[in-house]
């Protein structure tokens, strides 16, 4: 490493409606060191990438490059300036060879016309043992491993000429062993005299591949720190942070009979991969269980099987006492008893296009008194509508409103109605206050300590620490879809922390 | 291809299950073939013979994981099989009749509208555009192809002008599709209907009740010294309409272009993953209306084909009557592949000519054979011979972040 | 899922935007204008066909005027008292109503499944499918009495119709097929079948050998006429039947569990599966619904005036592909669907038999139909284009009303 700065963001803020992404950030970044971006969910990691590789606009602030400012209005006038990045979510095209894949864009031909193919995978053999990369030129991209795949990203960055690389989240896709080697390829390239800027939540892997260390908090940079030095602690509480604690009032918990067990469940996924391994718990009346976690440990695959929206591989779910078995689906879950606040809204939760009445009727609409042989009484949709908008206190509109009207807080009023008014045993909330402004999050909250008084079991997921420690009588930690550590409420916030992060794998 | 860089891929050639698959198919064909003239083996014992081993052979190849080539075998078995024996039990000059040497020069000039469909609906697809507007576009180059020709005196400035007229409806699609974001089953449904419209009204307003001239200037045929006099081979291909040859040219032309160029590479990814196309530096959207105004004189060259190519010289309203679907269904029955999409149209050729031929045996039942293209294509959109998979973006309007 | 949109809910990027398809699409662009949109896609389709027929030496005025007289639309302003179709107004204007009712069928086909998020361009099939069964029918039972014969052949065809589209909604579901690469091929197959059994040689093919044409149908399987005379084609009770669909598919899908779930369905497909809904088989129902519509269009056509038909009518026939127009028009609604088939029904008839050739050439008008299909679906299909005409119309509007820019 040396001390020659390549790259400098100086005062660097992005607005959104609603909220600061990033706000007079300042960053640099020095020839062959590895600079690691650490923040938890939403602290303007991914926003800043973003208006350093072009994709998005900073409302203000600067960026220099080798000492020169430079503005970038696409990813093409970054890629010029030499810089390349590996997105969380690869730019691959699966039915093209590893080679096609890295050349797209800047080919090498033969006779002026052709696609020079043998040049092609020539040059990124040549690239890959440069860097020491291994990669099959000529296999499709759709037949290698994710690991090889990142590779290629990689390459993909080098054949452009980049100098400074940004890997955003580079492990999140990964297995323990493809990070190792991935861990070896970022050691070579720092050797070779690359900068790189890598992003990551996860503790134990920034102290180990990162020579110094810069944490966001919330769109404000906290601070930079060298890695020499720091601990695992220290970073985990300038990550949190201490500010900002909703508390709850609420007494202690009376558990009462178990809603939910769920036992030794396991779920694949569209790619093969096992998001959910071997979880087993349980979930009583009158308590709040949270599930903590980093975004992507298997959260969503849980609670998608719980609900019956995915298959179950294997294991057992109990509701109520009642086995399900068989054939799974949505509809039976719900009869079983299970309420589901989806984690989006938008995609899953409301019909936007519908208004009110209708979103309220989402479950019930073949029942009476909504309906009665096949017969729908709207009537009696909108009365019962214009009930739960009183009671829920539903701002903005009536039960004719179209649910798109309505601001993102009283949207989730709408969900949360539908689902508390169906008086399930068990009120599965995942990030059930994402996006929602603070008084509409006080409000979700208390809701669902007042559902846990009147003897529901609730099951929240979220990412936010503050929110589980706050609202939850028994707090699950899950980590790479196995669940790492239980703890009762009260329990320290750094090592719930630790543990989400990976810091301290419990043995499984 | 050289392939001393890479001696992972074993890229030798093997007989592997995809190979003995064609080869049943073609025994399949053979099966049938040795029952018609010129050989006329009048046992039925030949085609059965030769047809089970057709089957064999596809069976063969399906349990080892060809299943879309294999399936495609078995059946060829079966047909040829099948059709290879009613043939020897027919009388020998109703055979005659129906398959001779000129059945061949048929098949070709069938297969050449479609030819060009659907490699025009391939070429824009590729990029991501659907196109149902094939039938339109065609039909514009078959009215203002022999509207130029007729004005100018001249075939090649009717070629100019169909390819100018799809063209421009290449262009509105693409203006549609991708810069609008329409929906582009509509803006391609919108396309055909217009054409139906804009060509009906103006023949009968440039041409009314007179119809086309005829000495409108035509496409000429080819006569290839030598082989023109040959036994079989001369009546065939002997003497071909130069846009035959020209569509057969584009079959390796458009292969080469789209995949082994880097144009072609570029058009591709478009058509698989924008994003992803769009953060290398590659603009989606020139590349989307390149492939989709391309996509249109392609069709129109076909169009062209039937009112100044074939049929010498002529216009009716709603003249390509549907070619344009079955330029679409064999696209998508070649899985957007320019030899899948030839053998396709090639196939569909064959089922129209047979149309055309059969009734010397029975009356109506040979138009069924005009409903086999799109028979086929639903069993292959349906996934039971192999699915037709289009291009993962295709029919996604792409914004840019 | 990365970070950055975690918390601007506002600001989701736009591939993370929810079930942007084009039910959806319609539906805010039909909220963005209301009627004003759809109003304003027609007029510029018939500003433009004017253009065309203007350009080509022809007076737009004249010519449009001819084809409102030829629909028999004047016959509403002049001489509403006199029912007689002996008139010919009146008799224009009982052949516009008697097309109307193909159209609003076949408009319904497309629009039911638009609901449900599927488009359904297989009318045309369809269609043929019903009209073939009620021609088989018709023929079949000449001893019956007309009521149980004409209802049998109506649910014959409406059956054959579902059964038909149906297809496309089995594949839909178990395999994924696109239901608009299917329907346009079960049309051609729909459309060669039946140029097969009317054909000569084919099995309903009538008693002239020579002819490629059906047999007729009994007298027992005719639909009566209410207005005007069998002898020169009256308007049948088809007409009521098509009514009472537009409020049955209006019934349909606002007082129905069914059709909530097709909406739920049709807006977004996830939130309706997490809602409980079996997706899957939304589709098969949509399409057969939808199926049966344009069924029943092919049912009232050969009932109730064709009696017979040739192979030569079914390459000619275009009437369910007028559907999908007609549908997208109306905004896939009962009423809209209803207006826009009257106009085209008008537009249709007032084109082709009901124009007076010494006013503008029928075979110009009849292609002049065509374009202007042509060009509502495509404004239709650009409804940003519309909607940024409207919107800079609006602009404009503030502008004038505020001349100081802030």
């Amino acid at each position: 490493m040396s001390d020659e700065t390549v790259l400098e963001l100086r005062g660097i803020t992005k607005r959104y409606p609603g909220i600061v992404a990033d706000d007079n950030v300042d960053f640099d970044l020095r020839r062959g060191e590895v600079h690691a971006l650490l923040g938890e969910n939403g602290a303007g990691k991914s926003t800043l990438m973003n208006i350093l590789y072009g994709l998005t606009k900073p409302d203000e602030g600067e960026i220099a490059v080798g000492g020169k400012n430079v503005s970038f209005s696409s990813a093409r006038d970054a890629i010029d300036e030499g810089i390349g990045m590996v997105h969380q979510h690869f730019m691959l095209i699966p039915v093209m060879t590893v080679a096609e894949n890295i050349v797209l864009g800047i080919e090498p031909t033969r006779e002026g016309v052709l696609l020079d193919e043998a040049g092609a995978e020539r040059r990124v053999a040549e690239l890959s043992k440069q860097f020491g990369l291994a990669v099959d030129p000529g296999a499709l991209v759709s037949n290698v491993t994710v690991g090889q795949q990142q590779r290629v990203e990689i390459l993909k960055a080098l054949y452009r000429g980049a100098q400074i690389l940004i890997l955003d989240e580079p492990t999140a896709v990964l297995t323990p062993q493809e990070a190792g080697e991935l861990f070896e390829i970022v050691r070579s390239l720092k050797s070779d005299g690359k900068s790189i800027i890598f992003i990551s939540h996860k503790l134990n892997e920034v102290l180990e591949i990162a020579d110094r260390i810069t944490v966001l908090r919330r769109g404000k940079k906290i601070d930079t720190v060298p890695t020499a030095g720091a601990t695992e602690e220290g970073l985990a509480r300038m990550m949190v942070g201490r500010d900002v604690l909703l508390r709850v009032d609420k007494t202690a918990a009376t558990p009462g009979d178990v809603a939910l067990e769920v036992e030794d469940l396991h779920v694949i996924d569209e790619r093969g991969l096992e998001p959910v391994r071997g979880v087993s718990f349980a979930v009583r009346r009158g308590e709040i269980v949270a599930i903590a976690g980093v975004d992507g440990n298997g959260q969503t695959e849980l609670i998608e099987a719980i609900t019956g929206l995915r298959k179950i591989e294997s294991g057992r779910v109990t509701v109520d006492g009642k086995p399900i078995e068989g054939h799974v689906t949505a509809r039976r879950m719900l009869d079983a008893g299970i309420g589901h606040i989806p984690e989006d809204r938008h995609r899953r939760g409301l019909v936007l296009e519908f208004n009110l009445a209708e979103n309220l009727a989402l479950h019930d609409y073949d029942k009476e008194p909504d309906s009665k042989r096949g017969w729908l009484f709207p009537a009696r949709l909108v009365a019962r509508a214009a009930r739960l908008i009183k009671e829920f206190d539903v701002r903005g509109g009536g039960p004719l409103t179209r649910a798109r009207a309505l601001s993102g807080g009283n949207q989730q009023k709408i969900v949360v109605a539908r689902e508390v008014a169906r008086n399930p045993a068990l009120l599965v909330a995942a990030q059930p206050t994402r996006g929602l402004d603070v008084g509409a999050i006080e409000y979700v909250h208390r809701r669902l300590v007042a559902e846990r008084d009147s003897g529901h079991a609730i099951l929240l997921v979220s990412l936010e620490l503050d929110e589980v420690l706050s609202l939850a009588d028994r707090i699950l930690v899950i980590y790479e879809g196995q669940i790492v550590g239980e703890h009762a409420a009260g329990a320290g916030e750094e090592e719930i922390g630790l543990e989400m992060l990976g810091g301290r794998k419990a043995a499984a | 291809m050289t392939n001393h860089v890479t001696p992972l891929a074993t890229r030798g050639w093997v007989p592997g299950p995809r190979a003995i698959a064609v080869a049943g198919s073609v025994l399949g064909l053979v099966a049938f073939w040795s029952a018609i003239p010129p050989f006329e083996v009048r046992s039925p014992l030949v085609p059965i013979v030769i047809g089970i081993f057709a089957v064999a052979a596809g069976i063969w190849a399906v349990t080892r994981g060809s299943r879309r080539v294999g399936w495609g075998a078995i059946a060829s078995g079966v047909i040829g099989l099948a059709l290879g024996v009613a043939a020897t039990r027919s009388n020998s000059s109703n055979l005659e009749t129906v398959f001779t040497a000129d059945l061949i020069a048929q098949i070709l000039a069938f297969a050449t509208p479609l030819t060009f469909g659907a490699l025009g609906g391939m070429v824009s697809e590729r990029s991501g555009v659907v196109n149902v507007g094939l039938e339109g576009m065609m039909l514009m180059g078959a009215f203002w192809g022999v509207y130029a020709a007729d004005k100018g005196g001249s075939w090649v400035v009717g070629i100019l002008g169909a390819m100018l007229a799809g063209g421009l409806f290449g262009l509105l699609h693409a203006v549609w599709s991708v810069h609008f974001r329409a929906d582009q089953i509509v803006s391609g449904m919108a396309i055909n209907f217009l054409a139906l419209g804009v060509t009906g009204y103006f023949f009968e307003q440039l041409y009314g009740q007179q119809n086309i001239p005829s000495g409108v200037s035509t496409v000429p045929n080819v006569r290839i010294p030598f082989v023109a006099d040959w036994h079989f081979i001369g009546p065939a291909i002997g003497d071909l309409n130069l846009l035959i040859w020209i569509g057969i040219l584009f079959v390796p032309l458009s292969y080469v272009v789209l995949f082994k160029t880097p144009i072609g590479l570029r058009v591709r990814a478009c058509g698989e993953h924008p994003r992803a196309a769009d953060t290398v530096g590659i603009n989606v959207y020139a590349v989307r209306y390149g492939a989709v105004i391309t996509s249109g004189m392609l069709a129109a060259l076909g169009g062209a084909f039937l009112s100044i190519g074939y049929l010498g010289g002529s216009f009716t309203e709603n003249m390509t009557e549907g070619r344009g679907f079955i330029a679409l269904a064999a696209m998508i029955f070649g899985n957007w592949r320019p030899f899948g999409a030839w053998g396709a149209a090639l196939l569909f050729g064959f089922s129209t000519a047979l149309a055309y031929r059969l009734p010397v045996y029975s009356g109506s039942a040979a138009t069924l054979f005009q409903a086999l293209p799109y028979v086929l294509t639903l069993i292959a959109v349906a996934g039971v011979i192999g699915r037709s998979v289009p291009p993962a973006a295709d029919g996604k309007p792409y914004v840019k972040q | 899922m990365s970070e950055g949109n975690a918390a601007p809910t506002a600001n989701v990027p736009p591939e993370q935007e929810p079930s942007t398809n084009f039910s959806v699409r319609l539906g805010v662009a039909q909220r963005a204008g209301g009627v004003a949109v759809p109003i304003l896609t027609a007029v510029l389709a018939f500003l433009a066909g004017g253009i065309v027929v203007a350009a080509t030496g022809h007076n737009p005025w004249t010519a449009y005027h001819g084809i409102w007289d030829g629909a028999g639309f004047n016959w509403v302003f002049h001489i509403p008292w006199d029912t007689n179709t002996i008139h010919i107004d009146a008799y224009n204007f009982s052949q516009t109503l008697l097309v109307t009712t193909t159209l609003i069928l076949c408009g319904l086909a497309v629009a039911f499944p638009f609901r449900c998020g599927l488009f359904n361009i297989g009318g045309q099939g369809q269609y043929l499918v019903g009209l073939v069964v009620a021609n088989w029918i018709g023929v079949s039972f000449p001893s019956w009495p007309t009521l149980p014969h004409v209802l049998l052949g109506i649910g014959g065809a409406a059956l054959a119709g579902a059964v038909w589209a149906g297809i496309a909604g089995f594949l839909k579901a178990t395999t994924g097929a696109h239901e608009v690469i299917s329907t346009i091929m079960l049309n051609w197959i729909a459309i060669w079948g039946a140029q097969y059994v009317f054909g000569q040689g084919g099995p309903l093919q009538g008693q002239n050998p020579a002819a490629p044409e059906s047999g007729s149908i009994a007298s027992s399987a005719h639909i009566p006429d209410f207005w005007g005379t069998s002898l020169l084609q009256g308007l049948d009770y088809g007409f009521f039947v098509a009514i009472a669909m537009l409020v049955l598919f209006w019934i349909i899908l606002n007082r129905t569990t069914l059709g909530y779930e097709v909406r739920a369905v049709g807006f977004n497909p996830e939130a309706a599966a997490y809602g409980g809904i079996n997706v899957r088989n939304k589709y098969i129902q949509a399409m057969a619904i939808s199926g049966a519509f344009a069924g029943l269009a092919g049912a009232l056509d050969m009932l109730g005036f064709l009696f017979q038909y040739g192979v030569l009518d079914v390459q000619a026939s275009q009437i369910g592909f007028l559907g999908i127009a007609v549908a997208l028009l109306g905004r896939n609604s009962a009423i809209g669907t209803g207006i826009a088939a009257f106009l085209f029904g008008g537009l249709l008839f007032g084109t082709t038999h009901g124009l007076n050739s010494n006013v503008f050439d029928p075979s110009l008008a009849g292609n002049l139909t065509s374009m202007i299909q042509g060009l509502v679906v495509l404004f239709v299909g650009g409804d940003i284009f519309i909607l940024y005409l409207w919107n800079a119309r609006r602009k404009v509007r503030r502008r004038q009303e505020a001349p100081a820019p802030a």
